[in-house]
């Protein structure tokens, strides 16, 4: 499969950012607090993210019947993307039929009769938390892309995660992709709901001129006062904390997020209350967006930021739950957008900084490795199969080598949003047929 | 002599910022002194959690550690050896062991005390402390690391994240130090550390291109005599001290003398000086270091009780962090979600703040000149923060001066250190 861009994008090496300069662009990892102080009572994920235990509110299965869609907005295409932060190990995802996996996992491989079948795919088998997803397959929205990765992988989370952000990997860190397509296609004065990241968030927002929303928790935001003081007051003393915006740069950054803060409340307020008591990180923050959608028409791009990925030990009993969440919260995102008339102008794909080591570890896991899965969801998909493959035949070093570049993902969803899709990315990508 | 604004920069970023009184008793001192004011603290670590009981393993855990956290931060806004608990905070950053994986709140606090030992210390001492403390075996793998299936997890991470940083390592090294590494675990029930001679591989590795290493102690002085070392600890230090972007020629001459003896100290006291002469830009509060502060200035005693959930509310819980990186960097506490719980937490802060403090008195008469300097910014506010500050007219005076110091708490002034 060539993904080779057809012109060199001019990659080449260099020093490169420390960790921490990089995640000055944009912000979070990824993974920052959500969900409730349950975070102590959550799973024993290793310095990832917490995973509330609770299972208590279970979404729909299926969303109640729509007889007339009528589009509540009149919004232009929308992309989300859900980092699956800590490096999901495709192979226990997206599983293959091949001797050559269950050799390599005598303690964590999945049987063949544990598998979810998706009709017309003999040699894979899903995750039984992806079970859910079933429906988006039959309808042919799914596309899972199989030995996904960047273009020289990187082992570490760092690393690997400022490459993914980028799209540009081997160079110092200049911006996200979608923070370049934003600014590309930048018309009027920035607006800060253009792009909101739920869960976190994410440099890969992060733009020279244009501006985004990162909500750690939208169920828990809001400007309260203090007792006594009038609301709209202070609020109005509070935004004039930031008129004029000041010269120097870090103030004016600081004065900045106090308007977008206030639009933002007013915004997610109606959105989150979608969620309910959902305690589940992805499905809570999927129905969130999916309500954002649908009442928000600036909104262009909307980042989910999930965690716990980072399987090292009691992989089994640590995945599950992740997969069960996203599985169920993908679905019924796609329930709430399809009955509120928004899924024909939705794309979902699935990110994840790294695959894992083919072969277990001693500790019933995975170790940090290179290639994995990634899915492409929504109407707009030419599902129906899987795209890439995992390659057995060449492992690098004990991992599964990268068969598709994350830019040809990338290509196809800057073309979803009408691009300038080269432009961004720095060459052309082969968009695999993922777009119908 | 230190002027009263470099001494207040010195308080808000080698300390917790400054209790009332606390500049008037530095103005017009020597340099010398200003600087031994905040470097104070050569005898044994003071220990907030003496009297505490600290269950082994907890299934519900919260109560403990919002306990134990809360009184961590009682400590920070009540010290009087603030760069040693600012350098502890500064090290539960970069070693960033979660309360979450780790769950025992007796190996968490040990965990703390150890960084508090070490915070002046001496680095490679604090390296060999942490590589074999029981927070960290459970946290990153150690402990179920064997010579027959050594785990990559912690052996990554102590080249990448704690001593060398990314580019001076090869996947070559991380398996070395994660084989030479192996044997040790701990004792479930008692959390006890203890080396187990049958789980290690006693195989003679190479690591970072110094061959013979076997055990912890060699891989330790593996890492530390690597050249790589010392810039990047003294980077880290830096950033949090002067602010990123400082240019690493103005702190090699730090950097080469810190890589002869690994001493934190001086490291970190010319490090100090150099901020006093001006290097370095400014940067935003993280969570933690801007709450510990505003009840440092507000005299409130102990942090609030609720602390926890005003931290997790603005993205920051300590021991917790989001991943094994530590807390984002602090710019990524402007996001929607900070400022909006910001706004929040000082609310309930001003709230505390009682007739006799000086922030709540100069709030109270409208002095804006007063209540900058009582909040750590002798310089004073800006014109905007200044003309929105005097603009407020609540109902009451009580409820317009809890308006106006909620309001000063979140001023561009306060969220930048």
């Amino acid at each position: 499969m060539n993904t080779e861009p057809s012109s060199d994008p001019g990659v080449e090496p260099s020093r490169r950012l420390s960790r921490r300069a990089v995640l000055g662009m944009g912000g979070a990892t990824g993974a920052a607090a959500l969900g409730g102080v349950g975070w102590l009572i959550g799973s024993s994920s290793p310095g990832d993210e917490p995973v509330a235990a609770s299972l208590a509110t279970p979404m729909p299965t299926s969303a109640p019947p729509a007889p007339t869609p009528t589009p509540s907005v009149t919004g232009g295409r929308v992309l989300v993307i859900v980092q699956c932060g800590g490096g999901n190990d495709g192979l226990n995802t997206l599983v293959p039929a091949d001797g050559r996996y269950h050799d390599a996992r005598p303690a964590i491989g999945l049987a063949d009769g544990d598998l979810v079948a998706m009709s017309g795919v003999d040699d894979f088998g899903l995750h039984p938390g992806l079970e859910p997803l079933t429906g988006l397959w039959d309808r042919g929205w799914l596309a899972p892309v199989a030995g996904i990765g960047m273009a020289d992988q990187s082992r570490s989370h760092f690393i690997a995660l400022e490459s993914w952000w980028s799209g540009d990997p081997g160079t110092p860190f200049r911006g996200g992709w979608i923070g370049r397509w934003m600014d590309a296609t930048l018309a009027d004065d920035p607006d800060p709901l253009r792009a909101v990241a739920l869960g976190g968030g994410s440099p890969l927002l992060a733009a020279m001129t244009s501006r985004s929303v990162a909500v750690n928790d939208p169920a828990n935001f809001s400007l309260d006062v203090p007792v006594g003081v009038d609301q709209d007051r202070f609020a109005a003393a509070y935004r004039a904390l930031a008129d004029p915006l000041s010269n120097e740069p870090v103030i004016a950054s600081a004065q900045a997020a106090i308007p977008s803060t206030l639009e933002a409340i007013d915004v997610l307020a109606g959105a989150s209350a979608a969620s309910g008591d959902d305690v589940r990180p992805a499905s809570a923050l999927l129905t969130t967006a999916a309500s954002l959608i649908a009442d928000e028409p600036r909104t262009s791009v909307v980042v989910i930021n999930i965690g716990g990925f980072d399987t090292h030990a009691g992989q089994l009993a640590q995945q599950a739950p992740l997969l069960g969440d996203l599985g169920s919260g993908i679905a019924g995102f796609f329930d709430a957008v399809e009955a509120s008339g928004d899924a024909e102008r939705t794309l979902l794909i699935t990110t994840s900084e790294f695959g894992r080591r083919v072969a277990e570890n001693g500790s019933a896991g995975t170790d940090h490795g290179q290639a994995s899965v990634g899915f492409v969801c929504g109407p707009g998909v030419s599902g129906g199969g899987v795209v890439g493959a995992y390659d057995f035949g060449n492992l690098v070093d004990g991992d599964l080598p990268v068969v598709v570049d994350t830019r040809s993902v990338y290509a196809a969803a800057l073309d979803w949003l009408g691009g300038p899709t080269d432009e961004v990315l720095g060459g052309s990508w082969d968009r695999l047929g993922l777009l119908a | 002599m230190v002027s009263t604004e470099r001494i207040a920069w010195l308080a808000r970023r080698a300390g917790w910022g400054l209790a009332p009184g606390e500049l008037d008793a530095l103005r017009d001192a020597p340099t010398d002194d200003v600087i031994s004011h905040f470097l104070a603290g050569r005898g044994p670590a003071p220990d907030p959690w003496a009297d505490m009981e600290l269950a082994v393993e907890t299934d519900q855990p919260l109560p403990v550690f919002a306990a134990a956290i809360q009184r961590w931060l009682d400590h920070f806004a009540s010290t009087t050896e603030p760069a040693a608990d600012r350098m502890t905070w500064l090290w539960h950053d970069h070693f960033a062991v979660s309360a979450r994986v780790v769950r025992s709140p007796l190996a968490v606090v040990e965990h703390m005390r150890l960084l508090r030992t070490h915070a002046l210390g001496n680095f490679r001492d604090l390296l060999r402390a942490v590589t074999t403390d029981a927070a960290m075996l459970v946290f990153l793998d150690g402990a179920q690391s064997t010579g027959d299936a050594p785990n990559e997890n912690y052996g990554r991470e102590l080249l990448e994240l704690y001593s060398v940083g990314f580019d001076a390592y090869t996947e070559a090294d991380v398996r070395a130090a994660s084989i030479a590494l192996t044997g040790w675990t701990i004792n479930r029930r008692q959390r006890a550390v203890r080396f187990v001679p049958r789980r290690h591989d006693d195989t003679p590795q190479t690591l970072l291109g110094r061959p013979g290493v076997r055990d912890v102690d060699t891989v330790v002085d593996a890492v530390v005599s690597n050249p790589a070392c010392a810039p990047f600890i003294t980077g880290k230090i830096a950033a949090s001290l002067l602010g990123p972007g400082v240019d690493p020629a103005v702190t090699a001459p730090l950097s080469t003398a810190f890589a002869a003896d690994l001493e934190i100290r001086p490291l970190l006291d010319g490090l100090m000086r150099l901020g006093l002469d001006g290097v370095g830009g400014e940067v935003v509060d993280d969570p933690v270091t801007w709450l510990v502060a505003a009840a440092r200035a507000l005299d409130t005693g102990a942090t609030p009780v609720g602390v926890i959930r005003m931290l997790e509310a603005m993205g920051q819980v300590p021991a917790a962090p989001p991943n094994v990186g530590g807390f984002p960097p602090p710019s990524a506490y402007l996001s929607a979600s900070t400022t909006a719980a910001r706004v929040s937490v000082a609310g309930q802060l001003a709230q505390r703040a009682r007739e006799g403090n000086p922030a709540h008195d100069a709030a109270r008469a409208g002095d804006l000149g007063a209540l900058a300097m009582a909040l750590g910014r002798p310089d004073g506010f800006g014109p905007t923060t200044a003309a929105a500050l005097a603009a407020v007219d609540e109902a009451t005076p009580a409820s317009t001066a809890v308006a106006r110091l909620t309001l000063a708490l979140v001023a561009p002034e306060l969220v930048i250190a």
